[in-house]
């Protein structure tokens, strides 16, 4: 069954086509990659699919419900959790709570209630507080949860924004290079947890420029290039697909020629 | 008295006002467009070019046009003082510092304004002669037709200043990115302490303007300040344009307001357009081309 | 001799230590953001009988006057830390809300009969009513912009007020409103006065305590970092900015009210911009995201305006340039800056100490 499913979006930036009717499907349970090279519109399509921009054509289905124009933290309520390429961890708050207040939604509790601490509120706290501890756990960072998340390094802030994804309890994961800055090592622990996520359940959409992980772990690949989605498949495919060669190499080219203009 | 015949009187008197708060929104924009700073002391200058000159004609006794020229000149160097004293010790501080700051040297400028020259309201002469001109039978000052003038004036050497002058491109770089901008060797400082001199001069000038107008106290600064602000917002903020635009709207709502509400409200108009502007096109009437960057 | 030198150390190191300790007890944490395992401590319980003492120690009804209005501002300033602290949005109209506290608290006393304890409930809930009104749609806004939009409300309020004479009393305001009375316990005298506002205020600290220690707080900081991350993780950032103005909002109500029992009076000239800044600027002058800040703000501006006051026509000049140099020497936050300064110091004596005696 297809847990995502995008329908001809195309989106528009003063004129500069960012995206060109693309279509493809997410299945449940699985590990869909998207590549392309810089600019091919990635990361616009994770804006598009998580509602902090609007497609000017073209519909998204989560779960066979229409998501195209609610509102973001309507999609996250429904089930998407992401993460984003320029990292936005919350510095002034520790490891822990970052995570905890991705489970805000989740938490009973209002403004009077919590004010006067009201029995129920403690409790909540505690529960969320040992889900949080559980989940930095799994990613590796509970030796830091009491640090603030603005001492933690570029990588482990990267590890932690994927906890607070997972924080909100997400059927899809949108990451948007998870790998980067990553060194080897620790690319190869994140796919080993990418892994364990998949087999728990969690269906996960990702970017990813770090080829030999993207091959590993991915079961579809697809493939955009300026706007258009130009190839769609199985690792093996995408791998010996002309049009991905050809889109890699003359990509190279065209950005020589722009540099110089 | 007929509706019909007091508008367009109205009218003229909402164009005057218009105009100057149209000049005092050019000097709120000529900041902007350096360096992303609102300076809430803008109406101080005005307050205090008026202030300035009524103290050299009548204390010193110099001609109008020399003590004129002498208080864009003191204003000016307040402006520049302004920067030196409180903004640049503040660049890396945060939005709601440099507002209070901003705030703090407006208290400051109006207060000791009322030290230096006293607290009674002051009024020039008007520097065109006390004759009425009379067009079509709505009679008017030539002080209005002047006050036009000037302020279309400013606004040309504004629009030459910022498109054909090597000067305005490094502003406005220096406000779009600080730190490319620094990068190609334009000092960032440097523009915002020139944008703040040029923004008190206009100023001044608008105080010099007001002032035969209607009674200059220490406290109206403020007001002024806060409306050529709005002026700029309404036209569009970050457009010199748009200033003048928002200043002839806003003046011509204010007065016109004055035929069909009591005259205790007139301040208050002023703010309800800002809020309207503000909650359904918080770009203006012409647009921004700041509102999406960094701070707005 | 090298052992006798290590020996000193030992024994200064534990001094600087213990002193560093005592001040640790005293001065207020400079990042009181929430922690998981915050709780009340033992400078908390220094705090209580600072407050419950000191008027006490001070018999000068001056003195007293003074602390019951620096307990009403720092309760606004409590209030607006919340909004400005910690969701990291400006407004400068939260002298209106102060107002609207006064002048509900005075119209329901003075006209409709109702006993001051339930007025300052209705306060607090009327202003935050209107700040629901006016937030719904002026939130959308950012930095300067909301700024502008906030004194632009706080500016109609005042001229509202005055130009509404037969419901609000006009410039000349309303006049004999009663004091504050539980219970037929009537709080008459500035020493009666000065427990009630403290302890009203105490009461706001511990819930003001509570909430940013709870999923509300959390939401809060995280609205001020980032708003796409917040949304991404199905916070509703709008609905969080609205709650934390309301609180705002409620908080300056209920000081309202007690400032109208206290004062007797409401006068539209209280509430303008001047009390705005006033209010921004304590919590500036506390640190930004820090609970006690606002109120030592608080203490310190009354104070520090109480002492202008006695040079007159200077004053207001004065104050500018204290301001300003508050601003440019104190950018985040009195408590922040001394607090580094002298934990810097005490350690700097500790080196040169050891400086000196190792050069021998």
């Amino acid at each position: 069954m297809a847990l995502l499913r995008i329908q001809g979006v195309t989106k528009n930036y003063e004129g500069v086509k960012a995206l060109d009717q693309v279509s493809f499907e997410v299945k449940q349970g699985t590990i869909k990659g998207l590549m392309g090279p810089n600019g091919a519109g990635k990361s616009t399509l994770f804006h598009l699919i998580s509602g902090i921009e609007k497609p000017d054509l073209g519909k998204i289905f989560f779960k066979e419900k229409e998501i195209t124009f609610l509102k973001p933290h309507e999609i996250s309520l429904m089930g998407i959790g992401r993460t984003f390429q320029t990292l936005q961890v919350w510095g002034n708050m520790t490891v822990v709570e970052n995570v905890m207040t991705a489970m805000h939604s989740r938490l009973r509790g209002g403004v009077l209630s919590s004010g006067l601490w009201l029995p129920w509120i403690k409790r909540e706290e505690d529960r969320a507080m040992k889900e949080a501890k559980e989940i930095l756990e799994f990613l590796g960072l509970f030796g830091r949860w009491k640090w603030f998340a603005g001492q933690l390094s570029y990588s482990e802030q990267r590890i932690l924004e994927i906890g607070r994804a997972l924080g909100t309890r997400p059927e899809l994961l949108l990451l948007d290079e998870p790998a980067a800055g990553l060194t080897y090592g620790e690319a190869k622990d994140l796919s080993e947890r990418l892994d364990q996520l998949r087999k728990k359940g969690i269906t996960i959409l990702l970017i990813e420029h770090h080829m030999g992980m993207m091959m590993e772990i991915a079961d579809e690949i697809a493939v955009l290039s300026n706007g258009i989605l130009i190839a769609e498949g199985t690792p093996e495919q995408i791998r010996t697909h002309p049009r991905v060669i050809e889109a890699y190499l003359k990509r190279g080219r065209e950005g020589c020629s722009e540099s110089e203009n | 008295m007929e509706l019909l015949q007091i508008i367009p009187q109205f009218l003229i008197s909402g164009l005057t006002f218009g105009a100057i708060y149209g000049l005092v929104a050019l000097g709120f924009v000529t900041i902007a467009r350096a360096s992303q700073i609102i300076n809430f002391a803008q109406g101080e200058f005005v307050m205090l070019g008026g202030m300035v000159t009524f103290f050299f004609i009548k204390s010193v006794h110099l001609p109008y046009l020399l003590s004129a020229f002498l208080a864009i000149g003191v204003v000016i160097g307040l402006g520049f003082l302004l920067h030196l004293l409180v903004i640049y010790p503040l660049r890396k501080a945060s939005l709601p510092i440099l507002l209070l700051a901003t705030l703090g040297a407006s208290l400051f400028l109006s207060s000791s304004s009322a030290l230096f020259f006293g607290t009674l309201p002051k009024a020039l002469p008007p520097f065109s002669g006390k004759d009425l001109l009379e067009i079509g039978g709505v009679s008017f000052s030539a002080q209005s037709l002047f006050v036009l003038i000037a302020t279309f004036f400013v606004l040309f050497l504004l629009y030459i200043l910022s498109h054909h002058t090597h000067l305005g491109k490094a502003m406005e770089a220096s406000s779009t990115d600080p730190l490319g901008a620094d990068l190609c060797g334009i000092s960032r400082h440097l523009m915002t302490f020139l944008a703040f001199g040029v923004s008190s001069g206009i100023g001044a000038l608008a105080g010099i303007f007001i002032t035969p107008l209607f009674y200059v106290s220490y406290h109206s600064g403020t007001l002024i300040g806060l409306k050529g602000f709005i002026s700029a917002v309404i036209g569009g903020w970050g457009k010199y344009g748009g200033a003048i635009l928002g200043g002839f709207i806003l003046g011509v709502a204010e007065s016109l307001s004055i035929a069909f509400i009591p005259a205790g409200y007139k301040d208050g108009v002023a703010f309800l357009i800002l809020l309207l502007i503000l909650y359904f096109r918080p770009k203006g009437i012409l647009g921004s081309p700041f509102i999406d960057s960094r701070r707005w | 001799m090298v052992e006798q030198i290590h020996k000193d150390f030992r024994k200064r190191d534990i001094l600087y230590s213990l002193a560093l300790w005592l001040l640790s007890l005293i001065l207020p944490d400079p990042q009181l953001h929430y922690r998981s395992e915050y709780r009340l401590r033992w400078r908390d319980l220094f705090y209580l009988l600072a407050i419950l003492l000191l008027p006490l120690l001070f018999s000068d009804p001056h003195f007293h006057h003074l602390m019951v209005l620096a307990g009403i501002h720092g309760i606004l300033a409590l209030g607006l830390t919340l909004f400005l602290g910690y969701a990291g949005q400006i407004s400068l109209g939260h002298a209106a809300f102060f107002g609207i506290g006064t002048y509900t608290t005075a119209i329901l006393t003075t006209r409709h009969g109702w006993p001051p304890f339930l007025a300052f409930w209705a306060s607090g809930i009327v202003a935050s009513i209107f700040a629901y009104l006016i937030g719904k749609p002026l939130l959308k806004l950012k930095g300067y912009f909301l700024a502008l939009a906030t004194l632009g409300f706080g500016e109609i309020f005042l001229v509202l007020i005055k130009e509404s004479a037969s419901f609000t009393g006009g410039v000349i305001g309303i006049f004999g409103i009663p004091w504050f009375s539980i219970a037929g316990f009537v709080f008459d005298t500035y020493l009666k006065q000065y427990y009630l506002v403290w302890i009203v205020l105490i009461g706001l600290v511990l819930f003001t305590k509570n909430l940013i220690r709870s999923k509300v707080g959390r939401a809060y900081m995280a609205v001020a970092t980032t708003e796409d991350a917040t949304s991404s993780v199905g916070i509703h950032v709008s609905r969080i900015k609205l709650e934390a103005f309301m609180v705002g909002a409620f908080y300056a109500g209920l000081a309202g009210s007690l400032f109208a029992c206290v004062m007797s009076t409401a006068t539209p000239e209280t509430f303008s911009l001047n009390l705005s800044v006033l209010i921004v600027m304590m919590v500036i002058l506390g640190g930004m995201g820090n609970l006690y800040g606002p109120i030592v703000g608080a203490l310190i501006l009354t104070w520090l305006i109480d002492t202008l006051a006695q040079y007159q026509d200077y004053s207001l000049p004065l104050y500018g340039v204290i301001l300003i140099l508050l601003l440019i020497f104190f950018p985040d936050g009195l408590g922040t800056r001394l607090r580094v300064r002298l934990i810097y110091l005490i350690s700097y004596w500790g080196r040169k100490k050891r400086r000196e005696k190792v050069n021998l």
